[in-house]
């Protein structure tokens, strides 16, 4: 079946794959030697329950490498593979965090532009307090900061602003002033890991308000224009600026 | 005036003398006068003259005591049509959160020329718990489904199917990563490669209709 034999995922963990490749995962994860015998009962989970993450696919005995980067591996729970890979055109995921620009109003439903191949779709009761008559003052050119509830290859994707209970949450129109721009997406997950270095050394710098969308789209606002535009070249260069590079610029900032 | 119809068959435009059988017409062309011969199908009377309604081949039936009979045949053998209660084949070509938009194949067991457009409605891809039936984990592009007709719709719109009995659903799926899944309830298939289990409304196929 496959015209190479595959090379095992340990030794391969933190080098570069590329797709095609196929990783062979250890002994003890996989009863039947032989293969690609169809398991259907509902303890066919492994003892340690592996977790094949974003990049990897499951293929037969192994995993299947579907995007290019670096192989990541963590042990804890039964142990996880995953690809860490740059990208910066953004595919639409259920429960994500998103920036949306409102670009037109269709009957009852907002169409947003969010990076991805198709505009999504807004209700307008899909706001915290909403009702027939009780509409929400939403205009062509807003921004919008919602999460997906419906979002596949084969349908045009789905927002809403209230979370499962009925709560805004954060979510909703992101106000007047400030400044949106666009970054790849390797850099919004470090910026959203906890305890982020880069976000506590700006603060310190100036107070600025910040929403980060999980489809590259950041929006600042801080009090004058001037510290905004400043904020905005700091999260901008941070994707290739090493840590002390950052805290060189940001104390030649502070110093000013 | 003498009108020049298409090669080989010309005729009197003022008294519209028999044309030659099997000739080529158009639709809107006047073929004969109502005193000549019946209309049949394919044709329509106006101003006591026949004419054709269909672009196709002439086709004169003449009969002992009665007038010929006169039709305009498009095809050798006629389009079957589904019917309202035909069981038809179908493969979906997309969907939607309110319906699956899916061209019809087959209708029982015999091929069509050319693809019907069919629509399936939320509310009726299952008879059970419609209110809570998602269109995206009952059908996805490209499966193959087994449905029935319950309207043949207006002009515009497309025939109106239905899945919502037992029988009826999808028979031939593929998964994610492209291989042919295996059905393991009525509402799950599972791909024998990567093993990840997709929600589907699975066809319950009658043993009979079973080749192996």
């Amino acid at each position: 079946m496959a015209a190479e034999r595959g090379t095992a995922a340990e030794a391969l963990v933190g080098q570069v794959v590329l797709p095609g490749d196929l990783l062979l995962l250890p002994a003890h994860y996989d009863e039947d030697a032989e293969g690609e015998r169809l398991r259907l009962s509902a303890g066919a989970a492994p003892q340690g329950r592996l977790l094949c993450g974003p990049g990897l696919r499951r293929s037969g005995a192994g995993l299947l490498v579907t995007k290019c980067g670096l192989l990541r591996h963590r042990p804890a729970g039964g142990g996880a593979y995953w690809v860490d890979s740059q990208q910066k055109r953004y595919v639409p995921v259920k429960g994500d965090h998103v920036i949306g620009i409102v670009t037109a109003k269709a009957g009852d439903v907002f169409r947003l532009d969010v990076g991805g191949s198709e505009p999504a779709s807004l209700s307008y009761l899909a706001f915290e307090g909403a009702t027939k008559r009780n509409r929400p003052n939403v205009q062509v050119g807003d921004l919008i900061y919602g999460q997906f509830v419906v979002a596949n290859k084969d349908m045009e994707p789905e927002m809403v602003c209230i979370d499962s209970s009925g709560k805004s949450s954060g979510m909703g129109i992101i106000g007047q002033d400030g400044f949106l721009f666009k970054v790849s997406l390797g850099l919004i997950r470090k910026l959203l890991a906890p305890k982020c270095e880069i976000i506590q050394e700006l603060s310190q710098l100036y107070p600025f308000e910040l929403v980060l969308g999980m489809n590259g789209r950041i929006w600042v606002k801080a009090k004058t224009v001037q510290q905004t535009l400043i904020v905005v070249n700091i999260l901008e260069a941070c994707e290739y600026m090493t840590a002390e590079q950052r805290k060189q610029a940001l104390a030649k900032l502070s110093g000013n | 005036m003498p009108r020049t119809g298409p090669a080989g068959s010309e005729r009197c435009a003022r008294s519209g003398m028999p044309r030659q059988p099997l000739s080529p017409c158009v639709a809107g062309e006047r073929l004969c006068s109502t005193e000549e011969a019946t209309a049949g199908s394919g044709t329509y009377t106006r101003h006591g003259f026949i004419f054709s309604s269909l672009a196709g081949c002439l086709e004169r039936k003449s009969e002992d005591n009665e007038l010929p009979v006169v039709s305009v045949v498009r095809d050798s053998e006629s389009q079957l049509l589904p019917n309202v209660g035909a069981v038809v084949t179908c493969k979906v070509c997309s969907i939607n959160s309110r319906f699956a938009k899916v061209h019809i194949l087959y209708v029982g067991s015999t091929p069509l020329k050319s693809t019907f457009r069919g629509t399936i409605r939320r509310e009726d891809i299952r008879a059970t718990e419609k209110d809570k039936v998602e269109v995206y984990k009952s059908f996805r592009p490209s499966d193959i489904v087994l449905a029935k007709v319950i309207s043949l719709g207006d002009a515009q719109s497309n025939y109106l199917l239905s899945t919502a009995e037992n029988e009826l659903g999808v028979v031939v799926a593929r998964s994610e990563a492209g291989v042919q899944m295996v059905p393991i309830s009525w509402c799950e298939m599972q791909c024998p490669r990567t093993h990840t289990k997709e929600f589907r409304k699975v066809a319950r196929v009658q043993p009979q209709f079973l080749q192996t």
